[in-house]
């Protein structure tokens, strides 16, 4: 991407980690658990199939000893970024197309505003029909569901503001060097956003995808431990791709804050 | 529209004949930049307006010159149109001789809006150097900043981002951004209109020693009459509808001027005065809105 700024947070890391740390927040997550604990244990909570949140910890050290969550957790991951940075590509690139040049954009609307409109859970189905119980669906799936914030943002970051344009033709700027060194950039807040949406909305679909289609990763796994009466496993799996969830957003926001610092600050979404 | 058919081949020297209310008065002898018989028809909301008509400008190089009118009186459509932004609807603008159909070579302008105009993600020193990457090795693109930089007072807020400077500074910047192409001619579109008295006061005693040390052609627009007479060698008035130059009026004052001293003369306040009348205020009455017959 352009203008990559070299320039590292000047803040050090371990500062700014400690104030990024919510300890209110995370107290009353724990208390949180207590509570579940505790409702559990006294029978205040009644299911035949809700374990305690301790028996959650137990059972995933069982999904960690026998290597079920570790493998699972590998493909899932490996399918959720392959789908998402095949969108981001895609995304980046057909969104520039659309945005700048305006034939392009009121040709395809009207199909891309009807594809969208399609629940993205419908084009599962669609999917295993054509490429089987695969990873590849599963890729296919993913970029497809992330293709879609990324596109949007991307087409309405954009619409650069006519002045920043004007700056360039005073300055006499080639039109290259203005896509990259102006538009580009004025647009990468907002594709970070699409960026950061479907990150999350890849990871779901992917999950999706091995329940209902390829039988492998987290997704089947929750099926799997649901259907054999593990509760205790199951619920270790829905917390591991929360966690999951967590640790990619935040992963790319700071890869995304170390690459373009200045323009996430001018936009004031910077660290 | 009196001059709107004219011919547009290449040509140098001051077209516009010496009678008509805009020409030069020949510093030199040769036009930077000039136009001829510009007639600007805008469509709006409101079906199509004719902002200016037969508008007569030739700036010799190194002059100063400023063009005032009141508020929507097209003095930023006519900038627009020297400055290659814009296309006339009728009349041709020359740069040095060549007919201008884009933002010329050397020909740079300063907006307003600072804020909108300088790249926020970039820092002070790459918001500078902007203009003359592609041209310049790092080696000279780095002096030019440094000397743009120094210019307006900035080199020691190199590094910071343009949005942690006041409004004052972000001017400059964008400023210095322009004189690091080492423009030939200057075009600023009420550079300081946004601006409090005080910051304005010393940008415009700025803008005159960069002048007086670059010798670059500036073509001025502001809505204020005092800043207008203070900067120029010349003060151009455009009125009625569509607009004209509706006086042309030279300034003799001595230079360098001086905030106080220049704007206690007697020379000062009686050219202040005959652009204060131009414009439409007339003495001993409240400024009346609307059409005037001028001076």
């Amino acid at each position: 991407m352009p203008e990559a700024s070299a320039v590292a947070s000047r803040v050090p890391p371990s500062k700014a980690l400690r104030g990024r740390i919510n300890a209110v927040g995370a107290a009353v997550f724990v208390l949180g658990l207590g509570v579940w604990e505790l409702a559990v244990r006294t029978g205040l909570l009644d299911f035949a199939y809700l374990p305690p949140p301790s028996d959650v910890v137990v059972g995933l050290g069982e999904l960690i000893e026998t290597g079920q969550l570790q493998g699972a957790l590998a493909h899932t991951l490996f399918v959720a970024l392959s789908g998402w940075a095949l969108a981001g590509l895609l995304g980046v690139a057909a969104g520039s197309v659309l945005g700048l040049v305006r034939p392009v954009w009121r040709y395809s609307m009207a199909s891309l505003e009807a594809l969208r409109a399609l629940p993205i859970v419908a084009f599962v189905p669609v999917a295993v029909l054509l490429y089987g119980f695969s990873a590849r669906m599963e890729i296919v799936v993913a970029c497809y569901a992330a293709l879609w914030p990324i596109l949007l943002n991307t087409i309405s970051g954009m619409r650069t503001e006519q002045r920043l344009i004007e700056v360039g033709a005073v300055l006499r700027l080639s039109r290259p060097a203005v896509l990259w060194k102006i538009r580009l950039p004025a647009a990468t807040a907002q594709i970070v956003v699409g960026l950061r949406l479907g990150l999350s909305i890849s990871l779901v679909l992917t999950l999706v995808a091995e329940m209902v289609g390829n039988p492998a990763g987290l997704g089947f796994l929750l099926v799997d431990k649901a259907e054999a009466l593990q509760p205790a496993q199951m619920f270790a799996g829905v917390f591991v791709v929360g966690v999951a969830g967590i640790v990619l957003n935040a992963l790319l926001m700071v890869a995304a804050r170390l690459a373009f610092r200045g323009q996430l600050n001018a936009a004031g979404e910077g660290g | 529209m009196t001059r709107s058919s004219e011919p547009t081949g290449h040509g140098t020297g001051s077209a516009a004949g010496t009678d008509s209310p805009g020409a030069t008065n020949g510093t030199d002898g040769t036009d930077s930049i000039s136009c001829e018989g510009v007639g600007v028809t805008l469509s709006g909301s409101s079906g199509a307006l004719d902002v200016l008509g037969g508008v007569d400008i030739s700036v010799a190089r190194g002059e100063f010159v400023s063009i005032l009118g009141t508020s929507g009186s097209g003095k930023t459509t006519l900038l627009r149109v020297l400055g290659g932004l814009l296309p006339a609807t009728t009349g041709t603008v020359r740069c040095h001789g060549s007919v201008v159909t884009g933002p010329a070579d050397g020909v740079v302008t300063v907006f307003q809006d600072y804020v909108h105009s300088l790249l926020p993600w970039r820092t002070v020193r790459r918001n500078v150097g902007l203009g003359i990457e592609a041209g310049c090795d790092r080696a000279e693109r780095d002096e030019r900043v440094d000397e743009a930089l120094i210019m307006v007072g900035l080199r020691q807020r190199a590094d910071e981002y343009p949005w942690r400077l006041s409004g004052g500074m972000q001017q400059r910047v964008q400023i210095a951004r322009a004189l690091a192409t080492r423009p030939r001619v200057l075009l600023m579109d009420e550079p300081f209109g946004a601006l409090d008295a005080m910051t304005k006061a010393s940008l415009q005693d700025q803008l005159q020693q960069v002048q007086e040390l670059t010798a670059t052609t500036v073509v001025f627009v502001t809505h204020d009459v005092e800043e207008a007479v203070y900067l120029s060698d010349r003060v151009l008035v455009l009125d009625g509808s569509p607009a004209a130059i509706g006086l042309a009026l030279d300034i003799p004052l001595e230079r360098p001027r001086h905030q106080v001293t220049t704007k206690e003369s007697a020379d000062y306040l009686r050219l202040r005065h005959r652009v204060y009348e131009a414009l439409g205020h007339d003495i001993g009455e409240r400024a009346r809105l609307g059409e005037h017959d001028h001076a």
